[in-house]
This record gives C-alpha cells, structure tokens and sequence, in this order.
C-alpha cells in the first residue's frame, strides 16, 4: 500500500495529515526478520529547520535488512530526514526510536571533506573502524578478502569481523585488514599510500564508500555514493551496497537521484518533495510507478523510472558471513 | 664610543638565570605547536588569539581587583618588587585568572553560535575585541603594575618564574600525552565530524577537549611569555609544519618541534640582539615560516624538473 499526502498544502502547515507505512517488503525481503524489532522507527516524525517543518509528518519502519533509497529533488529535504533519523538533527514533532544495538555507519558527500587536513587514503579509511561501541572480540574466523572486485556483490564482510583499536593507540591489525579489504572491494587499493584531497572526484568517492564498508555497522547511511562515478562503477557501487544487505543483513538508507538503478535495488523507498509539500513511503516497486514520482523526475531526467530493474540482483553469497 | 653587545659565551656563562626562561619558551613553543595543527586545521586561528588576549585579561583583572578591594594592602604588597606576588593571596594569582578567563572563551568556543545568530568567526571576533578592549581599559587604571600587564601582553617578559616553568612542563607532558593517546578519534572528529557521530564517538568531548587544551596552554604560556608569542606559536609552526609535510603525524612531530625552537631560540636571539623577547620569538616564529615556505617552493621546482627530465628521457627520440 502506498500512502501519499495531498500535495496542495504548503508544507509548514499540515501538522495533520501523516504518512504511515509498515508494508512488507517485495520479495519476502522483509521475512525472517521481527516486524516488532527495526532499527529505527519515525512516529509522525517532521523534519525542518529553525523550528519550522518543511514536510508534512512521516511514520516508517527500518526494519532489519531493508534498503531504503530516499529520492527528491535538491533541497527537498532528503539530508535533513538522514540527519534527523541519525540524531544530528532534532525533530520537529515527532519521535524517532533507535534500537539499543544500532550500529550506523556514515558515507559524506565528498565536498564536505575539507581538503586542508592531510589524510591519506589508508588512515580515512581507518577511520570507520574507530567505534566506541563496539571494542570487545569477535571470535570469528578471517577469510580472505579475494579480488572478486565490486562487481561481484561478494560480501563485503571485513566489517563485522576482527576487533577494533578502540578509541585509544594506534589502529590494530585486524583494523588494518578490515581498510585494506575494503579497498581491494571498490577497486582502490592502490590509493592506500595517496592524499584523499589529491584523487579525482570518482576515486574519492570510491575511497568514501570503502570507510563505510570497513565498519561494523547494522545499518549504513550513503549520501549519494554514486555520485561523481562512470556508469560501470556506479553499478559496482550498487552491487556492493546491496550485498550489505543480502550477505551482511545490514539495512541500507541511500539518498541517490538514480530512480531507476536505485529503486529497482530498493526494497523501500521514501519519495520527499518540499516543494509540493509531499512524502511518499512504500515499497521500492509501487514508488517508482507514482504518479508524485513521474511529475518530478520524468520530464527533465533522462534517469526517469523505466519499465524494469536495470541490473538483475546479485548472487546469493557463498556462505553466509553474520 | 664601542657598544657592549652581549655575546654567546656571556648567555652561557649566565645560563643559570635564563634557564627557566628558556626552557618555559621552548616547552611552551612545543605545546603551543603542536596543539596549533588542530588549531591550523579547524579553521579557528583567531581562536587562540581571542583566547590568549582572554588570558591576559585575566592577568588584568587579578592586578586590579585587589586593587580595588584593598588598595592599602595591595599597594604594600608590591611596594618592595611590583613584578612579584609571593604575598598575593592564590585568589587573585594571575595565572588562575588567566586560566579562568581562557576557559570561559574556551567554553563560548564549545557553543554552537548559530543558534545565537552569529557565526563561528563572529564569536572569535567578539571575545578578542572585548577581551583587548577591558585589558587596555584595565590597565589604564592600573599604577602599580602596568609594567607587568605590558610585559604580558605584548610579551616582553625577561625571567619567568619557576612555577610558570612547572606549569608550562606539566601542561605540555599531560596535554599531548592525552592528544597522543586519542589520536585517531580527535582526528577523526576534527576532519568528519558527522561521520564521528554517527560511529557513536563523544564528539563534544573530543572537541571540548581540545578547546580546553588550547585553552589551559595559552593560559599557562601568555602569563609567562605574553599573549603576542603564544599567539604566533599557536599557528606559525603549525603552518610551517604543514608546508614541510604532509604525514599528519609527522606534521604535529614537527610543529612542536618548530615551536621549541622559536621559544628557545628567539630568547637566545633576544639577548644577542638586545630585542623584545616576546616580539623575537615571534619574529623567529615567522622566519621559521618563510623558511619552509622557501623549501618547499625550492624542493617542487626540483621535483618537477625531475620529472620533466625522466619524462624526455623515456620519450622515443626521432
């Protein structure tokens, strides 16, 4: 079921409609997992700024192991609901419940990065490693990272695996394995020893995702991680995410402007327009159909809604890894 | 007539009396230096500026309250050296209101400004224009001790005490002890501090931690070398080390080095010269800087020509 809120009310004043949805997910994606356990709920939730809601209220459900693709336009509100929902923002109304052992893990968009610090590809990578919450052992064998390459949707798995340094001392050797793997999956390993600031727009990117990846997270959040990217990347990439998802279990939150390699990975999908004052969530499929999504992207993108799935999902994974 | 400039051999022979001195320049040029990356790379240069004239408010402020206090007993205690304050209650030690002041402008720096309608920059401006205004104000109505608040604010400061030299040292051993400690994480939240958050690290710790660092180093070094040297070894060496290298551990290993240096070395060139030791740290600070600026400018053209002449050499000829 697909619920959508009218779109002729200005957006700071309809406190009284709400958007809800708790369908399950195509495919049975959603089957295994408890309907009564997310990661993270939003109950009439409004996100804005300076205590104004730039979008009518919102309830959803992140279940375990879903991949949610936030589409909209620039400025619809699409970083401000990320935020909100990680606890960076306050919401405006509404509440947002995390689960006790949510574990998020972060991708920027690149140009927040400023280029003055001196990082080296290795060490940002490294960073997705440092994690207060999570220092104790994990007695869980190490396989090798391989070189089946993005391309495979191989389980990126080196997050969940090995211990972390902590927050105190240098990084250890299971930190240095888990970054270094990471690399190897987004094609990037030969960047190890480079400046970040010193790469090109597509091998920063690459470098982004391999931090996300590197961590041990139960849900990751990836503002536009296909930007800046060529087309057989950019599918690598969404390879890549989505075996988080099928091999890992992870849940996914990507803000993208690719309706068409997006949501056909997508099990859900949350469609935000300020403009017209409307949130659309629902499954992945019925989203991609609206009528609210075709206004907005169909005349002016050429990466309109097509009439199917760009790229079949990846392969089961060998083994299952969590 | 032949003028008697002081030579080398006449600061070794003394080297007792400037010790102190000097090793408080050179532990407070490290600390300063070092803790200056963090500064360089946060963007907040003028905080460590704002934060040192809050210092030397402070200094201000402990001259002229007891002043106003007790003005009897206050006059007595300084009659017999205005530039000691053995007989001074510890309330009124200048280096606790240094410290004082220094982190109530640390503490504003904490704050999120936005929500007061004015940006970060707006903030640094407000506590160093304010802080410099009260302390000149003050001081004008200062007679016993304007010799002193002149020394601390433009840093012309010849012999420091020993506790300043105590302080100094233990500030540097804990503070970059701990800044080494938990290196990873502070930068890590100084470079992406969304992400930080996100991953669960106590980013308004980290930060206040360096906040405080900043603040409680800036104390300790403008009561004893004035707030014009602390300002400058809170950015220059840090610049200089970010011209020389871009290893991120090796840029602080350098800065700090680059700060002992001037601090040491600008109270030696002092006394040769017969200058402001305060102005010839950072004037040394500054030459320090152009220095590696020059090298690096030196060291890219012999890269590229390298390369230029690897290049014609491996292209076919004919």
């Amino acid at each position: 079921m697909l619920i959508s809120l009218p779109a002729d009310t200005a957006p700071s004043t309809m406190p009284s409609s709400s958007t809800s949805s708790s369908e399950p997910a195509p495919g049975g994606r959603d089957e295994g997992t408890s309907s009564a356990d997310p990661l993270l709920v939003a109950a009439a939730l409004e996100i804005g700024h300076d205590g104004a809601a730039i979008l009518p209220p919102m309830d959803l459900r992140i279940e375990r192991g879903t991949f949610w693709a936030i589409i909209g336009p620039n400025g619809s509100g699409k970083s401000t609901f990320v935020r909100t929902i990680l606890g960076l923002d306050r919401p405006i109304r509404g509440a947002v419940t995390r689960a006790p052992d949510l574990r998020a893990a972060y991708m920027p968009q690149q140009a927040t990065l400023d280029p003055i610090f001196p990082i080296r590809v290795l060490e940002f990578v490294l960073m997705g490693r440092i994690d207060r919450r999570r220092v104790a052992p994990q007695p869980r064998a190490v396989g090798g990272s391989g070189g089946a390459g993005a391309g495979g949707g191989r389980a990126p798995d080196h997050g969940a695996r090995g211990t972390h340094g902590g927050l105190m001392g240098p990084p250890s050797r299971d930190d240095l394995q888990a970054a270094r793997a990471a690399l190897r999956d987004v094609r990037a390993a030969e960047l190890e020893r480079r400046l970040l600031r010193d790469l090109s727009g597509g091998q920063r990117q690459r470098v982004l995702f391999a931090r996300a990846l590197a961590a041990d997270a139960n849900l990751y959040v990836l503002d536009e991680p296909t930007a800046a990217l060529d087309i057989a990347t950019e599918r690598e990439v969404l390879g890549l995410i989505s075996a988080l998802r099928d091999q890992r279990g992870a849940s996914i939150v990507m803000i993208t402007h690719l309706v068409d390699d997006g949501l056909s990975r997508a099990d859900r999908a949350l469609l935000l327009d300020r403009d017209h004052g409307t949130t659309l969530v629902g499954p992945a499929a019925e989203v991609r159909s609206a009528p609210e999504l075709l206004r907005l992207y169909s005349p002016l993108h050429g990466h309109g809604p097509g009439p199917g799935p760009a790229e079949p999902p990846p392969s089961p994974p060998a083994a299952p890894v969590d | 007539m032949p003028t008697d400039t002081p030579t080398f051999a006449d600061f070794l022979a003394n080297w007792p009396i400037f010790r102190d001195a000097v090793l408080t320049g050179a532990f407070a040029g490290a600390l300063l230096g070092f803790l200056g990356v963090q500064v360089v790379l946060r963007r907040m240069v003028f905080a460590s500026s704002a934060i040192s004239q809050a210092a030397a408010l402070g200094v201000a402020l402990s001259f002229w309250i007891p002043s106003v206090i007790d003005p009897v007993g206050h006059a007595a205690a300084h009659s017999g050296n205005p530039g000691v304050h053995s007989s001074i209650p510890l309330l009124f030690d200048p280096v606790v209101w240094a410290l004082g002041t220094s982190l109530v402008a640390t503490l504003l720096f904490t704050v999120n400004p936005v929500r007061w309608r004015i940006t970060g920059e707006g903030l640094l401006g407000i506590v160093f224009l304010a802080s410099s205004a009260f302390a000149v104000i003050i001081g004008d109505r200062l007679t016993q001790e304007t010799h002193d608040l002149a020394a601390i604010l433009f840093g012309s400061a010849v012999v420091v005490r020993r506790s300043d030299l105590v302080l100094v040292t233990g500030a540097m051993v804990s503070l970059m002890g701990l800044h080494i400690l938990f290196w990873r994480p502070l930068i890590f939240v100084a470079f992406d501090p969304v992400a930080a958050r996100v991953q669960g690290l106590p980013v308004g710790k980290l930060n206040a931690f360096v906040f405080l660092a900043v603040g409680v180093g800036v104390a300790f070094s403008t009561r004893a070398l004035g707030a014009l040297p602390v300002f400058a070894f809170s950015v220059l060496p840090a610049l200089a080390a970010l011209l020389l290298t871009t290893r991120l551990s090796l840029v602080f290993a350098l800065a700090a080095a680059l700060g002992a240096m001037s601090g040491a070395g600008g109270y030696l060139v002092s006394f040769r010269a017969e200058t402001p030791v305060g102005a010839t740290q950072a004037a040394l600070a500054v030459a320090v800087l152009l220095l590696a600026s020059a090298w690096r400018t030196v060291a890219r053209t012999l890269a590229r020509s390298r390369g230029a002449a690897a290049s014609a050499s491996s292209s076919p000829t004919g």
